[in-house]
């Protein structure tokens, strides 16, 4: 009797707890918070080299840097390279940006010709660029590692570091269908699994080097290392202005109402306005 | 060096910055003179746009052409501003023209006789820091 007694009791225990499961609430993940900014976060900024001012892209060492330090495209992606470079020498360029979507991570450190500036706040390097409605890079320098699946973005998920005086950057979480390009028309979709690794850092004093490494494994058949520099300017008349890629699609005109109003602009094939006929 | 290799690489050293497209649809080794009017000047981003109605030159008078340059931010690195033209304007203009012969152009550099402003597009001379 007792052992049917405690067997009973056994199978009723273990029909609750199997009753219980469903209505267990799985365990809530752990909230994290972005600490407010103490004093001392902001002093600490002080102590990091500065980098204010305003940052022109060297455009002569881009094209200098494409052709004495060429991409190892994989073997398969040649034959595409080399279709848009004599399409492009043919001067029938095939525009990969005209559809003013970014430039994206890493295009947009390899062949931009606008300006940049770079901003520090507690935990944070902000660069800021001039082109593609005024975009911008967030690289965490909390601590924090990349999210385990991150929500691929055009800039990518960045965390940084800071090694004396050169940041050093991860980017991961790059949209597959983001170029990666040496100049506005030659280059691919990166297609995935884009790892990208920076260390910026003065060469001189208003000399700014970013040193890439650039690892994409469906379209580069190693590594690719490669520099680009950046001048700065310190003249308020140079300071960076918007940038709204798609307002040069438009001219702006009066309507019938007086109102100031934007017409679009038909545009070529390669992203010019469509030449005057008349 | 040849003659004409000296001159391609004059030329390319001094193409305009190219924001967000290519610029491989002009010809830089044809420059156009012409004494136009403005119609209208485009300051913006990521290219600026200047409309011409030439009047006289190597193009033929009475056509309306859209000449292509930099961005803004660029061009204020060598003295422009979003009034450096205006319509009405009277200028002598020099540009490489499309290709496909088309009323297009890449500016290079334009004189305005009634003020003697002379503005040009080459950013590669000013690719250096600390300019005032």
């Amino acid at each position: 009797m007792r052992v049917l007694i405690l067997g009973l009791a056994i199978s009723f225990a273990a029909s609750r707890a199997h009753a219980d499961k469903p209505v267990a609430a799985a365990p809530k993940p752990k909230t994290v918070l972005n600490p407010a900014p103490r004093p001392k976060d902001w002093a600490a900024l002080a102590k990091l080299p500065d980098w204010s001012g305003v940052w022109n892209p060297n455009i002569s060492d881009q094209n200098a840097q494409v052709k004495s330090n060429p991409t190892p495209w994989k073997p398969e992606v040649v034959p595409q390279i080399q279709k848009l470079e004599a399409a492009e020498k043919s001067g029938n360029p095939k525009g990969l940006f005209v559809d003013c979507l970014p430039e994206a991570m890493p295009s947009w450190m390899l062949i931009t010709h606008n300006a940049l500036e770079i901003l520090y706040t507690p935990g944070r390097v902000t660069i800021l660029g001039e082109s593609d409605g005024n975009r911008l890079r967030r690289i965490y320098t909390d601590g924090r590692a990349h999210p385990e699946d991150p929500d691929p973005t055009f800039h990518g998920h960045s965390i940084g570091r800071w090694e004396g005086e050169t940041l050093v950057v991860d980017t991961v979480g790059i949209l597959p269908q983001s170029y990666l390009a040496v100049s506005e028309s030659v280059g691919v979709p990166n297609n995935g699994d884009l790892h990208i690794v920076e260390r910026w850092h003065l060469a001189e004093a208003d000399i700014l080097v970013d040193e890439i490494e650039i690892t994409a494994p469906h379209v580069l058949s190693k590594p690719w290392k490669t520099t680009r520099k950046y001048f700065r300017q310190r003249a308020r008349k140079y300071d960076l202005m918007e940038g709204v890629c798609l307002q040069g699609y438009f001219s702006e005109k009066t309507d019938a109402d007086g109102n100031a109003i934007f017409e679009p602009i038909p545009q070529t094939e390669g992203g010019n306005p469509v030449p005057p006929e008349k | 060096m040849k003659f004409w290799s000296l001159v391609s690489l004059l030329l390319i050293s001094t193409l305009p910055a190219l924001a967000h497209h290519s610029f491989a649809m002009f010809d830089f080794n044809k420059v156009a003179k012409a004494h136009a009017v403005v119609q209208e000047f485009r300051w913006t981003n990521p290219h600026v746009v200047l409309l011409i109605k030439v009047e006289s030159g190597e193009v033929p008078a009475g056509k309306t052409w859209s000449l292509e340059l930099t961005s803004p931010g660029n061009l204020t690195r060598t003295g422009w501003s979003r009034k450096s033209f205006k319509a009405g304007d009277v200028i002598d203009v020099e540009f490489n023209p499309l290709r496909d012969g088309r009323q297009g152009g890449a500016f290079r550099k334009a004189s305005i006789p009634a003020t003697g402003v002379v503005l040009e597009s080459n950013i590669r001379a000013q690719e250096k820091p600390g300019l005032e």
